[in-house]
């Protein structure tokens, strides 16, 4: 009966987008960064754990562009390799955390009733703990390595995924196109899984993709507090740790480098995930 | 006096998109002035141009003088006076345009305590009095109230009386009773011309609706694709359309009154066609006097439903009983919270009725199929096209495989028969295979329930359930969308119960009609008969609640005294 009128649409019409250079510089600058993670044997110019006690917390040189660290390893090689475990880690939580949050949030969102309340209480109790936390314990419980946070960052970051996908699966499942499909006679599962999960599921991408920044952070603190990735191999957080020592004898490159790429990483996955969201959440139908 | 004079008004958007295309238009004191169109037509811009209300990058063009102020090139300031002392805007949904966190009473005070410096006490005192100017029973206690509180006429009331705190010399309208029932717009409607002619106030009236615009307005502008087609005399460009656009929006637009030879002719057409029986049967059915011999294809026979939320439980349906014969149409009519949605709802198996049986075609359809096979002979009994195609379309599923997945699902079908079938199908509802590969964004609200009922056809059912089908089209489209319907009954003698809040829609496709009160089927009959000489007070209620121009009035009453019926009209 209420029909938007023409007037209305265009006084609504989004701004016309400019392809954003800041989007842009993120995705071409963070598929730099997988790029040589994933080559890195072949980009690096120094093996990551080759010592040289000739040049020692060395500045830039020809040699070493970012200097060397306390061993004498080239910062540069080791930052390379470092990005494997750094970029590794995050996508493997972001992977299993999304899987079983949209299931769990599919479930929870379709079939509502005590199945959401009892999957609503799990998340809250969940949501109490941060992710840290539970990845700590996850090594006090399980020992060091990067295995045991993943799974607790995985548990933790889950909630997230399902709640969102609970809400938008529940609003889903209100629209007159599922009412539609029952009518044809089609079944529960199939509406669920084939038809309503595919619209749902750009919204829910996006988030992840946002998590994928906190996780890379999150999991960078736990080998910075030497409970992630061992030493000796390079990872961005355990290379701040390393590095701490220097600090104080005024040697700051060492960590420093590790240290703005992290920053750089997350904040250019946070500027691609937003602007996915942006974007989807245009084109979602009112 | 000439109030507001829009002389060559154009509007281009930055991508060259023209929308308003030279509009020419006055309204003068105490005049209503009718600007009808489809959506699209650019009726609501040029409304909106007059208080300055236009799109941000849109260039404009010609001149919009309202009394002594031109509007295109006011200031800021010089906007804001003008939209506080001259003109003042209703709009669509009164719910859309109040904030629903401030009580009545804020909202209408506002705007004479910061503008006017009017104090507490005298805004209050003007608010109460203009509350009981247009009619709101309790103004002392709705000005506690929020808007939540009230029903969507009330709340219209308060708009009304909101944008008349002002005193405007010229009161705009958009389409204000479009998002009511058809007797709160007749009260609406009662209330604004009451205003109107006590304070000689201009009024521009914009609507879709063609016999609302002829029953309020002295002259009017028909719009098209933001052109000016005609204008005039509302009773001569209604009666005596020139222009070819005027003339099509007219014969689709369908009205309670049907002159006596134009039912003849369509009912000889049918008879002539020789496919339907409907007429017949109906009437049989109605006279009591034919054996059932044959089953009825749809019977619903006293069901009940009640909505247990909340403190009250909702008796949503009471007690309905309805029967449609093989090939019948029936219409069934009411406002919004009769309980008629609800009735489709558990026709098709979306709800589980209290209580009562429902049969199709002698098949036992009372209960929500859970099984898959349960499932699949319910919906092969029955079929359903929803109210609003932008929202009963999966946005990602494209009208060729929404389609072909309903075949696919009941039949067994290689992939190239199932296409063919899809393009046949498309093909019936007026749509071709270019179609077939569209996304529902790309297509027109026609298309789309156009796709609805070809998707709704793929499975053969034995009856078709429209809900609201066509409600939220405009009349052209509804006029194609209806005789679509039309056509496929008489090709396939197809079944329809079809729900409308719109009589005159009904009148056009259905033999026979049940009104809907809060839950109760209050009176059934021949459609024509219903109309004509209606015995529940509600059913009259409905019918004189829908706008009708005057000269339509001579034409009800010759057509209530054909019938012969001793009961006398009114």
């Amino acid at each position: 009966m209420t029909t938007p009128t023409m007037a209305m649409k265009v006084l609504r019409a989004p701004r016309v987008r400019r392809s954003s250079t800041t989007f842009l510089v993120s995705a071409v600058f963070l598929g730099v960064v997988t790029l040589a993670a994933i080559f890195a044997p072949l980009v690096a110019p120094y093996p990551p754990n080759q010592v040289d006690l000739l040049n020692v917390q060395a500045g830039p040189s020809p040699a070493h562009w970012l200097g060397t660290d306390a061993l004498g390893r080239d910062t540069l090689s080791r930052m390379i390799f470092g990005g494997r475990t750094a970029l590794l880690a995050p996508l493997l939580v972001v992977v299993f955390s999304t899987t079983v949050g949209i299931l769990l949030g599919l479930l929870a969102g379709w079939r509502g009733g005590w199945i959401d309340s009892v999957l609503g209480r799990i998340f809250d109790v969940i949501f109490a703990f941060p992710a840290l936390l539970l990845a700590i314990m996850a090594v006090a419980l399980f020992g060091k390595g990067l295995v045991a946070p993943i799974v607790a960052m995985s548990i933790a970051y889950a909630p997230f995924v399902a709640r969102l996908t609970r809400s938008l699966i529940a609003s889903e499942r209100s629209r007159p196109y599922v009412a539609a499909y029952r009518v044809q006679g089609f079944g529960g599962a199939f509406i669920a899984l084939r038809r309503v999960l595919p619209n749902v599921m750009p919204i829910v991408g996006a988030q992840s993709t946002l998590n994928f920044g906190y996780v890379l952070a999150e999991l960078a603190a736990l080998s910075f507090l030497g409970l992630g990735v061992q030493a000796p191999t390079a990872d961005w957080g355990a290379m701040v740790n390393e590095a701490q020592a220097g600090l104080i004898g005024g040697y700051f490159l060492p960590a420093l480098v590790p240290a703005i790429g992290i920053v750089l990483v997350v904040v250019a996955v946070n500027v691609i995930g937003e602007e996915l969201s942006d974007r989807i959440g245009g084109e979602i139908p009112a | 006096m000439t109030l507001l004079d829009i002389s060559e008004l154009t509007l281009d958007l930055p991508n060259g998109k023209r929308l308003l295309d030279g509009i020419s238009l006055t309204v003068a004191e105490g005049e209503t002035v009718g600007l009808v169109g489809e959506s699209g037509s650019g009726k609501s811009l040029t409304a909106r141009s007059v208080l300055g209300l236009l799109p941000s990058r849109a260039t404009m063009g010609g001149s919009v003088q309202l009394l002594d102020q031109s509007v295109l090139d006011a200031s800021r300031s010089e906007l804001l006076s003008l939209r506080r002392t001259r003109a003042s805007m209703i709009f669509q949904d009164p719910r859309a345009g109040i904030n629903p966190m401030r009580t009545v009473g804020d909202h209408l005070t506002e705007t004479m305590r910061l503008c006017e410096g009017r104090s507490a006490a005298d805004a209050k005192a003007v608010a109460i009095s203009l509350m009981e100017a247009v009619r709101l029973p309790r103004p002392e206690e709705h000005l506690k109230q929020y808007p939540h509180e009230l029903s969507g006429g009330m709340l219209q009331r308060v708009m009304i009386a909101g944008a008349l705190t002002s005193s405007p010399r010229l009161l705009i309208c958009d389409e204000p009773t479009t998002a009511l029932d058809v007797t709160t717009q007749a009260e609406i409607i009662g209330v604004l011309a009451e205003q109107r002619e006590s304070r000689g106030m201009g009024m521009l009236f914009i609507t879709h609706d063609l016999n609302l615009a002829a029953a309020i307005c002295d002259r009017v502008y028909v719009m098209s694709a933001g052109r000016v087609e005609e204008q005039g005399d509302a009773r001569q460009v209604f009666r005596n359309p020139q222009a070819a656009y005027t003339k099509r929006l007219v014969a689709a637009t369908p009205t309670i009154v049907v002159a006596r030879d134009t039912a003849s002719a369509a009912d000889a057409g049918t008879d002539a066609a020789g496919t339907s029986t409907s007429t017949a049967t109906a009437s049989a059915a109605i006279d009591g006097a034919a054996p059932a011999s044959t089953e009825p294809m749809l019977s619903a026979t006293g069901i009940s439903k009640t909505y247990r939320r909340g403190k009250e439980p909702v008796r949503a349906v009471i007690d309905a009983t309805i029967e449609i014969p093989r090939g019948g149409a029936l219409g069934v009519v009411g406002e919004s919270g009769s309980g008629k949605s609800t009735l489709a709802r558990m026709i098709v198996g979306l709800e589980q009725a209290d209580a009562g049986d429902i049969r199709i075609a002698g098949r036992e359809r009372t209960s929500v199929p859970s099984s898959r096979v349960e499932r699949l002979e319910h919906a092969r009994s029955v079929q359903m096209v929803f109210q609003d195609p932008y929202l009963s379309l999966d946005p990602r599923i494209t009208a060729g495989k929404a389609i072909e997945d309903a075949l696919r699902l009941h039949r067994r079908l290689s992939t190239t028969d199932a296409r063919s079938r899809v393009i046949e199908l498309l093909e019936q509802v007026g749509l071709g295979d270019v179609h077939a590969q569209a996304r529902p964004r790309t297509l027109s609200g026609g298309q789309r329930q156009r796709v609805a009922i070809a998707r709704a056809l793929a499975i053969e059912p034995d009856v078709l359930v429209m809900d609201e089908a066509t409600s939220a089209l405009d009349v052209s489209v509804q006029a194609q969308v209806l005789g679509v319907v039309e056509e496929i009954r008489r090709e396939r003698g197809l079944t329809v119960l079809f729900i409308s809040h719109d009589l005159a829609v009904v009148r056009r496709l259905c033999d026979e009609t049940v009104v809907m009160k809060t839950g109760e089927i209050v009176e059934r009959g021949r459609t024509i008969e219903l109309l004509g000489n209606p015995q529940h007070a509600y059913t009259r209620l409905l019918i004189d609640s829908v706008p009708r121009p005057d000269w339509d009035l001579e034409a009800v009453a010759a057509e209530a005294s054909e019938l012969e019926d001793p009961v006398a009209q009114n």
